[in-house]
């Protein structure tokens, strides 16, 4: 186990050695490299020159490199282009809005596709599966924006029961009801996509368990139909579960992207979007650092997770180098 | 047959009466059992759900083909003076947009781009993953090592974002998109072609074929990758939804298709800032896309369906269901 858990754990870092250079590479392999983006275009060759001293452009891929890596190392996320202003200073911020919005719409979906899966599974073709299973094939249909626009016509603009977007009135910040009333629209739009998948993961995976000889026996001996499927089932059942969820992290923060740009929310995704239009990379790449490594925590989590839940996972023995 | 067998008469036997031969006609040479295709082709054709999406993506296929012959209008002409115009008004079908351009024929123009970046994708993908996929199943060790550690990293960023930064970087064009797009989908297919390999490289085919002498690319090409196939369409078909729904986001959000071309995402992102005079715009754009999508899975699901030999027992567990029911009544 504990072999397991390092081995785990440096293979996580060698990934993230491997995001830095590839996010760093990406940017230093812009036409013109990264000198001719941040410059302001009417300089003359000297200030320009000046100004990337000070930037710290001149020096050698390498050089820059090492530097960022180690400034990271340390917690500084490096400063923006534009106003010089220290990267995390614009960036913590978001991530907490974000994580409002991600965690209630995640944890909402989870409340519901699982219980809803594991009653569909019992209850197979039924009124209540056909429905997840339209559920299901909408959203995974369904361009999120799109259906955040038609939210937005529907029940901001045509009958004006909720705000639009943003994620306070003006002057209302900090208030809890006005955080929920901004909340609704853009949770639903999140809840229909996670719902589309999670409450198939969970059906499925009900079905595949229910079908095991050790069901059998239990429902052979007489237990009662209900503790077979809770006590026997479920807990057998929410195993692959874990992993998936582990598994769609990126989906997640990727999705929500999106969704706060619809929104108008003022989370980590939207401004990804925003200081990718600005071109301030420093920006960029501290986000897709700090997603990388929340995802890579995730599916670490979700790895052990799954061997403490399922004793018949043998961990260091190369059983699931797959 | 057995009717030859019973006239036949028996070894050393005297006939009596000369056997009255019925007319047995000779047989006619056993017709050739269905190949694969054909099966899969006569399950696929009985779902319902899955023939109305393959009719409905073919329509839009031949739509988006025949766009300029289809599109009464000119999609990027600009006539300021009949901007906005509702449904129906003066030969334009769905209206204009606030530029006094012609939906129905934008949206016609729009399909081209979408579907080909969707299908350019998914075609593409299938090919690099296939490849990939195949040597490091086929091959194994540091090929196979250097490969998984890769979709490691490219499963820990969100893809979006990778699409958005390239992108950013290397400008917004079409080209550009499908590569990225490429690039950040092929992962599936290589993985489940590894996945099959493992499994297949050591069944007793491969061996025999390896003991007499056919080639490494030969094993890979002629042999196992033929069996992925299937599989594979599946997971392509999925693909090109998915494909179609990154190109709408990505032009949505101002990085994909450029003015004066046009494509779903670009028309529901100019609709979205003219929501309030005309909320109708933003409407056909996202239905073309949902339709189209959904028409695909449908194919999709429709396909594996038919390569599922678990489907017909679960169609008759459920007639056992039924019949269970009945007779308890």
């Amino acid at each position: 186990m504990t072999e397991y858990f390092i081995r785990r754990v440096l293979q996580s870092i060698l990934v993230l050695f491997l995001i830095t250079l590839i996010t760093f590479g990406l940017i230093h392999a812009a036409p013109g490299g990264p000198t001719k983006i941040f410059l302001a275009p009417g300089l003359s060759q000297e200030a320009a020159k000046i100004q990337a001293h000070n930037l710290g452009l001149d020096q050698p891929v390498a050089v820059q490199y090492i530097k960022w890596v180690g400034g990271l190392l340390k917690g500084d996320l490096g400063y923006t282009f534009k106003n010089h202003l220290p990267v995390g200073q614009i960036l913590w911020p978001t991530v907490g809005n974000t994580v409002v919005l991600m965690g209630v719409a995640w944890l909402l979906s989870l409340l519901i596709a699982v219980p809803w899966g594991i009653y569909n599974s019992t209850k197979e073709y039924g009124l209540s599966d056909q429905t997840a299973s339209f559920v299901s094939y909408v959203g995974f249909a369904m361009p999120t924006f799109w259906f955040g626009i038609l939210l937005q016509e529907m029940f901001a603009l045509n009958l004006d029961w909720l705000p639009l977007s943003d994620m306070w009135t003006m002057g209302k910040e900090g208030n809890i009801g006005n955080l929920f009333m901004h909340l609704i629209l853009p949770v639903t739009v999140l809840t229909l996509g996670f719902l589309a998948a999670y409450s198939k993961y969970a059906r499925s995976s009900m079905l595949e368990v229910l079908e095991q000889d050790y069901i059998r026996t239990a429902r052979a001996k007489g237990v009662k139909e209900r503790r077979v499927i809770f006590r026997h089932a479920l807990r057998n059942a929410l195993i692959p579960i874990i992993t998936v969820l582990g598994l769609d992290l990126p989906i997640l923060v990727g999705g929500a992207a999106l969704t706060e740009s619809v929104f108008n929310w003022p989370g980590m995704g939207r401004l990804f979007i925003d200081m990718a239009v600005a071109r301030e990379y420093s920006v960029l790449m501290a986000i897709t650092l700090i997603t990388a490594v929340v995802v890579i925590i995730g599916n670490l989590i979700a790895d052990i997770l799954y061997a403490v839940v399922d004793p018949r996972v043998q961990l260091g023995k190369g059983g699931r180098s797959a | 047959m057995s009717a030859n067998l019973n006239n036949d008469i028996a070894p050393g036997g005297q006939p009596s009466v000369q056997p009255q031969r019925e007319d047995v006609q000779p047989t006619a040479p056993l017709k050739k059992p269905p190949g694969p295709w054909m099966t899969v082709w006569k399950k696929f054709s009985r779902n319902v759900y899955a023939m109305t999406g393959l009719v409905v993506v073919l329509i839009f296929v031949i739509a988006a083909i025949l766009a300029p012959l289809l599109a009464p209008y000119e999609p990027s002409h600009i006539d300021l003076m009949f901007a906005n115009l509702p449904a129906g008004t003066d030969n334009h079908l769905l209206g204009t947009d606030e530029l006094g351009r012609d939906i129905f024929s934008r949206l016609l123009y729009s399909s081209r781009i979408s579907l080909l970046v969707g299908f350019a994708v998914a075609a593409a993908s299938v090919i690099i993953g296939s490849l990939i996929g195949s040597l490091a199943g086929y091959f194994g060790g540091w090929l196979d090592t250097i490969f998984m550690r890769f979709v490691d990293v490219m499963n820990s960023i969100p893809l979006l974002f990778l699409n958005i930064l390239v992108l950013a970087i290397f400008g917004s064009k079409v080209s550009y998109m499908i590569m990225i797009l490429i690039f950040t989908s092929w992962m599936s297919v290589a993985r489940l072609v590894r996945g099959t390999f493992l499994q297949l490289r050591e069944t007793q085919y491969v061996e025999a074929a390896k003991a007499i002498g056919v080639s490494s690319w030969g094993i890979i090409f002629r042999h196992l990758l033929r069996n992925a196939s299937f599989p594979i369409i599946v997971n392509a078909t999925l693909m090109v939804g998915g494909a179609i729904l990154s190109e709408s986001a990505l032009s949505y959000l101002g990085l994909g298709v450029q003015e004066p071309d046009t494509s779903w995402g670009k028309m529901l992102s100019n609709a979205q800032e003219f929501m309030l005079i005309d909320p109708i715009q933003a409407v056909y754009p996202g239905l073309c896309i949902f339709i189209v999508v959904l028409a695909v899975n449908f194919v999709g699901d429709g396909i594996r369906d038919a390569l599922d030999p678990r489907q017909k027992a679960m169609v008759s567990r459920r007639r056992l269901k039924q019949w269970r029911k009945d007779y308890s009544k």
